[in-house]
């Protein structure tokens, strides 16, 4: 909060805003999940560790403030690129930082290339919620047709500032978590990744590449996902 | 989003109230369907709606200027301050089974005793070459989200009504040019919009001209007009009006006029009891948020008259 300089009269940030959202959110939490995030550390003469990352300090603070509000519920381990090599190998991380949401067999189910402020806050938490074991909506139907779904990767191009953006990464991140792994899923901020955008020709956003080989411009639903994740030939049963 | 317990889910349940859309017609149903203390929930494909895509609104009374985004987290708080349920789902078809209404979906079946259609509408496309193929890599129907991927480029926007200057206006200010194409004579935005479009040095409007390509190579190049010349252009973003998301109520035998609009009376009835409609999916010559809005609290005081009337005893 600021005190307004003339009138005296108390005004709220956009930060402000947000972390008063991320406070009340993560307050919500009541089952323990772990997060693992890949930075950049180089270690001083000291022995002092100093973030190598342009982005990796500001996106580290905002994290931490999930992880401070969330009751201990919520434990984000930083692992440096420098530190943790064979680690990122495994892991294919390529650029930093990186979120990922891994279980405890090494299962990875979403990975976030894009910082989780503004309207992309609450599928973050969402995502959060149902990986320490909250109910998800579309996990039966996921389960009834995870046979007919070859092993995926739904990457989801993203900006901070796109209205539609939040419900595609959403309902991708659900997926994945449905999946069991089976789907994974990746949230592109393609302004902090302008070479990622470049290489899917990505000029709007959300822009949803689906197994590298179909994409989908604009908003997109559920129905349209899980049909270009099986082709059409949907199983239902209530 | 999600906005439901689903622990406590029940598929067997029959709501009283279950209103199809995201955008602040279906919120403004909702938040009155549950002061009246009906059992709601919204189910939505687009949570905001289109209006989270304007970049500024200034007509909607008691908030002088809020951005699109801002006035549906406004409209988010105020559903989650009344605990309504919110699922990111897109129903597909509508049946009357006895009293009820069955509502499906590819993930789930619903049960309502009314259905409250706020499904709006979506923007239309110009059904020109190079259209699909360059949606997402130089063709946009949104400026709010891809107009920073133009900083210091030339694109243009097609249409001529106040949308599109609303969206010609908001490029303008990372676009180095915008060029604004309308096929008419004179643009048809509000008086206001129409003034500063004219007022801003780097939008240029193009009248009496139609747009029949869009070329390009891995993004947009060039559009072709309908006099045949070739205009270079970076992005093109179309605004050339909507088209109602009316499918949903096709096996129901809800009235529809020849634009697929849903008819309503006054009270937001449909020719079909039980089901309501109100906001952009519906005949309304006036399609914005707070007639929207209107529409679909008008939708809640009947469907509590219904159901008022379902639990009369005679």
């Amino acid at each position: 909060m600021h005190d307004h300089p003339e009138k005296g009269v108390i005004y709220m940030s956009e930060d402000d805003k947000y972390r008063e959202i991320i406070k009340r959110e993560m307050a919500k939490l009541t089952r323990p999940v772990k997060l693992k995030v890949f930075t950049s550390q180089r270690t001083e003469a000291d022995g002092s560790k100093i973030k190598a990352c342009m982005d990796c300090g500001q996106f580290m603070a905002l994290l931490r403030v999930y992880e401070e509000n969330s009751n201990g519920m919520l434990t984000i381990e930083e692992l440096s690129i420098d530190d943790n090599p064979e680690f990122a190998k495994k892991y294919d991380i390529q650029r930093v930082p990186t979120i990922l949401f891994i279980d405890d067999n090494g299962i990875e189910y979403i990975r976030y290339l894009a910082s989780p402020q503004g309207a992309e806050i609450q599928p973050f938490v969402q995502a959060l919620f149902t990986f320490a074991g909250a109910p998800n909506y579309y996990e039966a139907s996921i389960k009834q047709n995870l046979d007919r779904i070859n092993p995926s990767i739904l990457k989801v191009m993203i900006t901070n500032s796109c209205p539609y953006c939040p419900q595609v990464a959403s309902i991708c991140n659900q997926f994945a978590l449905a999946s069991g792994g089976k789907i994974k899923s990746v949230i592109i901020d393609i302004m902090a990744n302008p070479d990622i955008g470049q290489y899917y020709d990505a000029a709007g956003v959300p822009y949803t590449v689906i197994n590298d080989q179909k994409t989908i411009a604009g908003m997109v639903g559920p129905n349209e996902i899980i049909r270009a994740l099986i082709g059409g030939n949907i199983r239902v049963q209530y | 989003m999600f906005n439901i317990d689903m622990d406590s889910f029940d598929p067997e349940k029959i709501y009283d109230l279950i209103v199809l859309g995201g955008g602040p017609t279906a919120i403004g149903c909702a938040i009155y369907a549950t002061r009246f203390a009906l059992d709601v929930l919204i189910i939505g494909k687009t949570f905001g709606g289109l209006i989270a895509t304007t970049h500024v609104v200034e007509n909607y009374p008691a908030i002088t200027s809020v951005s699109g985004q801002e006035l549906v987290d406004k409209f988010r708080e105020h559903m989650n301050s009344l605990n309504i349920p919110y699922i990111s789902d897109e129903v597909t078809n509508i049946e009357k089974v006895n009293e009820y209404f069955e509502l499906h979906t590819f993930f789930q079946k619903f049960k309502a005793y009314t259905v409250c259609i706020a499904t709006g509408s979506e923007r239309k496309k110009l059904g020109i070459p190079g259209e699909e193929k360059y949606a997402g890599r130089g063709v946009s129907y949104c400026a709010t989200c891809d107009g920073p991927f133009y900083k210091d480029k030339e694109v243009c926007v097609i249409g001529g009504s106040d949308s599109a200057a609303k969206e010609a206006l908001f490029l303008a200010q990372n676009a180095k040019k915008v060029y604004l194409i309308y096929r008419r004579e004179e643009i048809r935005a509000e008086p206001i919009n129409k003034k500063r479009v004219y007022d801003t040095k780097n939008i240029e409007i193009i009248t009496n001209t139609n747009v029949i390509e869009i070329k390009g190579d891995t993004s947009v190049k060039s559009v072709i007009f309908d006099s045949g010349k070739e205009f270079p252009i970076n992005g093109v973003f179309i605004e050339i009006g909507s088209t109602p998301n009316s499918d949903v109520i096709k096996n129901l035998g809800v009235n529809l006029n020849e634009k697929r609009e849903i008819i309503i009376n006054r009270k937001s009835e449909t020719n079909i009891p039980g089901i309501y409609a109100a906001g952009d999916v519906t005949d309304a010559p006036f399609k914005q948020a707070i007639t929207g809005v209107s529409e679909g609290v008008i939708a809640a005081y009947s469907a509590f008259d219904f159901i008022k009337e379902m639990y009369i005893e005679y």
